[in-house]
């Protein structure tokens, strides 16, 4: 598969504090790749390295196979980035704003093209409003227009949905789904929500501490939390069912006299609710909550993986 | 490489912010009109009792010192509104190019002081009776372009630092310049300051130019051993402003300030 983007070996300094450490990834052709990690994991730094707006110690960074430190102004032509820690230029207008960044990109038909986009997001109504006057869901709707003014391959997004309501939040991202679909546009995605990294990325890329300690699909990563929890409701002798468990050597925790919940492997679930069934334990209610990106997440914030 | 299509981008921004900044227009504009007001009438009320060109000096001083003070002025501020709106680094990941900002303000400044030198030195013509044009056309011109680069090195030199080090020198942007304008003679002749400002007034390219345009007012010469030590003295200080520019601008983007560099 055509790689959009390819990092290798990067690393950033801040005088004795490496920011990123010797990191390596691509970014495919039509891919979302999720940017995670716990706070000062090096995502920021990371995408400011990638956009050039921060200076690299080593490493390379090649865009369609050209190398980003000479061709800066190419690689930039095709990319675009957008950013909730980052806005326009509140005094002028919406519509003023986009002018300004048509002609940074050198579109060609600069009002044609803001128009366009400007339907698909219907927010033909802010366009003569000052950017500082509209709401921060209206202004992330703004930015993601100005980051498609040049029809980029690649959009770098760094916490696009953050300071934004569920609802808002939620309608981006299913815009950036179907631009994707769309577009067949690669996206590097960084955010602290778990479930929309699950939503909308391909792939994975775990930070910490500069570090990249994990890629996967969101699925794989999930998959190396082997602990699962089973909770059982259940028609029968409490003392019974606390003496198996404690025979199996599981963690478990009584609710009340007729529920408990247990850690398990994911894969001994089967087996241990056939096992209680055969027991003779008749089993009202069954729940299995499985491991999901967060437990991932909390699992290296806390630094209890590996 | 610089690219039209970018200049005319900071342009049209530039060209945006001036219309819907009340802040720009009292400082450029007003300040100016307000100045020529204030040395008009100093100007009228010391030509009672004197008779020759001298009192005239104040006038002159002002609206050339003026042409300093409003292109340093434009280059330095457009860039704290893109800082104060946190858009800087927004436009810098854009193909934008050092150049293409630099030339663009370049042209933004000049343009704004040449339109605001010329509403003052018509309103000074007819409501003082001072004609700027009295210096000699070409020698307006060349006093214009020294200054213009003076006033485009220090702008140049003033967004390094605020590249480099964000807000905490924004005073720097419009307050600066005026220290120059005693150092620099603007509106007396050099002779008046102490001796040892007078050699430190004289590594200043506006020194010099101040000094011949005064001469040019009396006499209608030119002085071309001035004018040709302030070229060369502007030539080489944008030269250091540039290295030192790209010196703050390297710096602010590997201690990660520049994408910092906001509100």
């Amino acid at each position: 598969m055509k790689n959009i983007l390819e990092v290798r070996n990067l690393v950033k300094n801040y005088g004795s504090y490496t920011a990123v450490d010797d990191i390596s990834f691509d970014v495919p052709k039509g891919k979302v790749i999720g940017f995670l990690g716990p706070n000062g994991a090096g995502k920021t730094t990371t995408i400011q390295v990638l956009l050039g707006i921060t200076l690299a110690n080593g490493g390379s960074i090649k865009y369609f196979g050209k190398d980003f430190f000479k061709n800066r102004e190419d690689c930039l032509q095709r990319i675009n980035y957008i950013s909730s820690f980052n806005s326009l230029l509140g005094r002028i207008s919406v519509y003023e704003n986009l002018i300004v960044f048509a002609n940074l990109y050198s579109i060609e038909k600069p009002k044609k093209k803001i128009q366009e986009l400007v339907e698909y997001f219907e927010i033909e109504s802010l366009l003569n409003k000052r950017y500082f006057d509209i709401s921060s869901g209206q202004r992330t709707r703004v930015n993601l227009i100005k980051s498609l003014l040049n029809g980029p391959e690649l959009i770098l997004m760094d916490e696009p949905t953050a300071s934004l309501d569920p609802d808002i939040a939620d309608k981006l991202l299913t815009l950036i789904e179907n631009l994707r679909k769309t577009k067949n546009l690669s996206i590097l995605y960084t955010s602290h929500d778990m479930a929309e990294v699950t939503r909308i990325c391909d792939e994975v890329i775990f930070l910490d501490k500069g570090k990249i300690i994990a890629k996967d699909t969101p699925l794989g990563l999930t998959k190396r939390i082997s602990k699962a929890q089973l909770k059982i409701t259940f028609d029968a002798d409490k003392n019974k069912v606390e003496k198996y468990l404690k025979n199996e050597k599981l963690n478990f925790k009584f609710q009340t006299k007729n529920s408990v919940i247990i850690d398990s492997k994911e894969d001994l679930i089967p087996k241990l609710i056939f096992t209680l069934s055969k027991e003779g334990v008749w089993m009202t209610d069954i729940e299995i909550k499985k491991p999901t990106l967060e437990d991932f997440f909390l699992q290296v914030a806390r630094k209890k993986y590996g | 490489m610089v690219n039209w299509s970018r200049i005319k981008g900071i342009l049209v921004q530039e060209y945006y912010i001036t219309k819907r900044s009340l802040e720009v227009l009292v400082d450029l504009p007003l300040f100016s009109f307000i100045g020529l007001i204030l040395f008009g009438f100093i100007t009228n009320f010391l030509s009672i009792s004197n008779k020759t060109n001298e009192p005239k000096y104040l006038l002159l001083g002002l609206i050339l010192w003026e042409v300093i003070r409003i292109t340093q002025y434009s280059m330095s501020v457009e860039a704290m509104w893109n800082v104060w709106s946190r858009n800087l680094s927004n436009m810098f990941v854009s193909p934008l190019t050092i150049w293409d900002y630099f030339i663009a303000q370049m042209i933004s400044s000049v343009s704004k002081t040449i339109i605001i030198v010329l509403v003052i030195s018509v309103i000074s013509y007819f409501m003082f009776s001072f004609n700027l044009l009295s210096v000699g056309m070409l020698n307006l011109l060349i006093y214009f372009i020294n200054l213009t680069i003076f006033a485009w090195t220090t702008g140049i030199l003033i967004l390094g630092f605020i590249f480099r080090f964000g807000t905490r020198i924004q005073s720097l942007a419009w307050g600066i310049i005026f220290l120059f304008q005693p150092l620099t003679a603007a509106a007396f002749p050099l002779s008046v300051l102490p001796k040892p400002l007078q050699t430190f007034a004289l590594i200043f390219p506006p020194t010099y130019i101040f000094e011949a345009s005064r001469q040019s007012l009396n006499n209608g010469s030119t002085n071309w051993g001035y004018v040709n030590t302030a070229f060369i003295l502007n030539v080489f200080y944008f030269i250091i402003a540039i290295v030192v520019f790209y010196f703050l601008f390297k710096k602010s983007k590997d201690t990660g300030q520049f994408a910092r560099n906001e509100g």
